[in-house]
């Protein structure tokens, strides 16, 4: 087996899956298409995405209260696997319909290889989320940073799910042109409904003033929100 | 195709009899096709491989000529896609890449060690940023209150006087007493100790007074600076804006134990005991 290569003590088990993405990326890709081990692959993208989740979640929801910082750690690694969870049987359906070749589990793999990489970059900005915390109590600043840290997070992970379907697609040309539009297409979609989930698992921050809660009731809508936060940071009018 | 007479399941079975019929033809075409073109060599490359490395490209010889196009090939780029495109040079170097890159024996890295540290660091700066440490203030909450609120209806403000003022459709309304503040279930803790000059953004609405009355006497008493004042008639009550609705019941014993203010309006003479 490739992986054994690395010289691994048992306690990085989780993370050698994770050192193989980061480290050896086409290794990676070329392992997930040969079927290599994929099981304590998926196993431990998952522990490390959720885990880089849960720390980030930790950290903006510290911006409210103790009690918002765990809930925040709860509910972000939630929000991305159930929208991947959501969104995996439509890639792999398309995919296969129109000729790919790659199994529903080389499927996960990638899309916990690209919410991984989210996560990881996600973790690399946390001291700056905290030094913000620290340095500015505005409200919508730090909601917007975070929403710009989220989004970049996402396009590498979003990136690097594309590069690696390209590359396992290499040697399987048979509707490719058809199967890099779904993958755009599935790309809106996975956005769509991790935006509408985010929306109805919020709060993740806590707005300071109200009183901590696990859920906010439903009403309005992710875009809506952002928009109004813009509105206010740049005085066009307040938010209420 | 069919007679009008058809059923729903007899109009299905005919056009899949159609599509295959359709396709047969296409494929006796491409055979012909193929039977005249060279037939371009695919080769099994195993690049670098290592000894148990399973890792083996599937590409096209670059010399290979290419397959000529079906004369029947669908228009439509969703479906047109089904003939394989063979590799371009930038693509066949691309897999070469990526199958060497592959290939690379691993080498140890401490990128293990160095995320379990990221991790506890980022803990460690949680509980600094987090721990009560300016007068059970946080670090990370240390800063003013007004930067970070949301200006809200129902908002609790106090500057530096001793009033506590609720934001109400962008103007801060006085709070009267305590009795309302009570009344209206506020929470000493909801309440934002702001600087007087963000205080002052809010125009001044209607101040929230108490409106009661003990249930076995007909007057009605303001509540006002923990001083009962009481209102002369109901035109009185309605020209200060207030409603007979908003008028609560108090026990009797318990409004008389508040204090006179004076009457409304003040010309209004002695006040009744309720």
């Amino acid at each position: 087996m490739l992986a054994t290569d690395v010289s691994t003590t048992q306690r990085d088990v989780w993370l050698t899956p994770l050192e193989l993405l980061l480290r050896h990326r086409l290794r990676f890709f070329a392992e997930v298409r040969d079927g290599v081990d994929l099981p304590h692959k998926l196993a431990g993208l998952l522990v490390c995405a959720a885990l880089g989740f849960a720390i980030f979640g930790a950290v903006i929801g510290s911006e409210h209260s103790a009690l918002q910082a765990v809930a925040a750690a709860l509910k972000l690694p939630l929000l991305f696997i159930v929208t991947l969870l959501v969104c995996l049987p439509t890639l792999y359906f398309f995919n296969s319909i129109f000729g790919a070749s790659l199994d529903l589990s080389q499927n996960l793999a990638l899309l916990l290889a690209a919410i991984a990489m989210t996560a990881i970059v996600l973790l690399a900005f946390a001291p700056v989320v905290i030094f913000f915390e620290i340095t500015t109590g505005n409200y919508q600043f730090f909601k917007l940073l975070n929403v710009a840290i989220f989004v970049i997070a996402g396009g590498i992970g979003v990136r690097q799910l594309s590069e690696g379907m390209r590359l396992l697609q290499l040697s399987d040309r048979r509707s490719l042109k058809a199967r890099t539009r779904i993958l755009y297409l599935w790309i809106l979609l996975y956005a769509f409904v991790g935006s509408q989930l985010a929306w109805t698992l919020r709060p993740f921050f806590g707005a300071p003033g109200l009183p901590f809660e696990w859920f906010r009731g439903l009403g309005g809508n992710f875009y809506t929100n952002i928009f109004a936060s813009f509105g206010e940071l740049f005085g066009f009018f307040t938010v209420r | 195709m069919s007679d009008a007479n058809s059923t729903p399941e007899e109009l299905i079975l005919a056009m899949l009899r159609d599509v295959l019929a359709r396709q047969a033809q296409q494929m006796d075409l491409r055979a012909q096709q193929t039977a005249r073109a060279p037939i371009a060599p695919t080769v099994l490359m195993p690049l670098r491989r290592e000894p148990d490395s399973p890792i083996v490209a599937r590409t096209e010889s670059p010399s290979a000529p290419r397959e000529p196009a079906v004369a029947t090939k669908s228009t439509d780029e969703w479906s047109e896609t089904d003939e394989p495109h063979p590799l371009s040079p930038a693509e066949e170097q691309m897999l070469k890449e990526f199958n060497d890159e592959a290939a690379r024996p691993l080498t140890p890295s401490n990128l293990p060690r160095l995320l379990r540290g990221l991790v506890l660091a980022l803990l460690l700066l949680l509980l600094v940023a987090n721990a009560p440490l300016f007068e059970g203030n946080s670090l990370a909450r240390a800063l003013s209150d007004q930067q970070s609120l949301i200006i809200r209806d129902g908002l609790l403000l106090k500057g530096s006087a001793p009033d506590v003022y609720v934001i109400e459709r962008s103007q801060k309304r006085w709070i009267s007493s305590l009795n309302v503040f009570e009344v209206y279930r506020y929470q000493w803790a909801d309440v934002h100790m702001v600087d007087d000059q963000f205080l002052n953004q809010f125009p001044n609405g209607k101040p929230l007074y108490l409106l009661v009355k003990c249930p076995t006497s007909p007057h009605v008493y303001r509540i006002e600076n923990e001083r009962k004042r009481w209102i002369k008639d109901i035109p009185t009550l309605l020209s200060e804006g207030h409603q007979w609705q908003d008028v609560r019941d108090m026990p009797c014993a318990q409004l008389r134990a508040i204090p006179d203010g004076a009457p409304i309006p003040p010309d209004a003479g002695t006040p009744p005991q309720p």
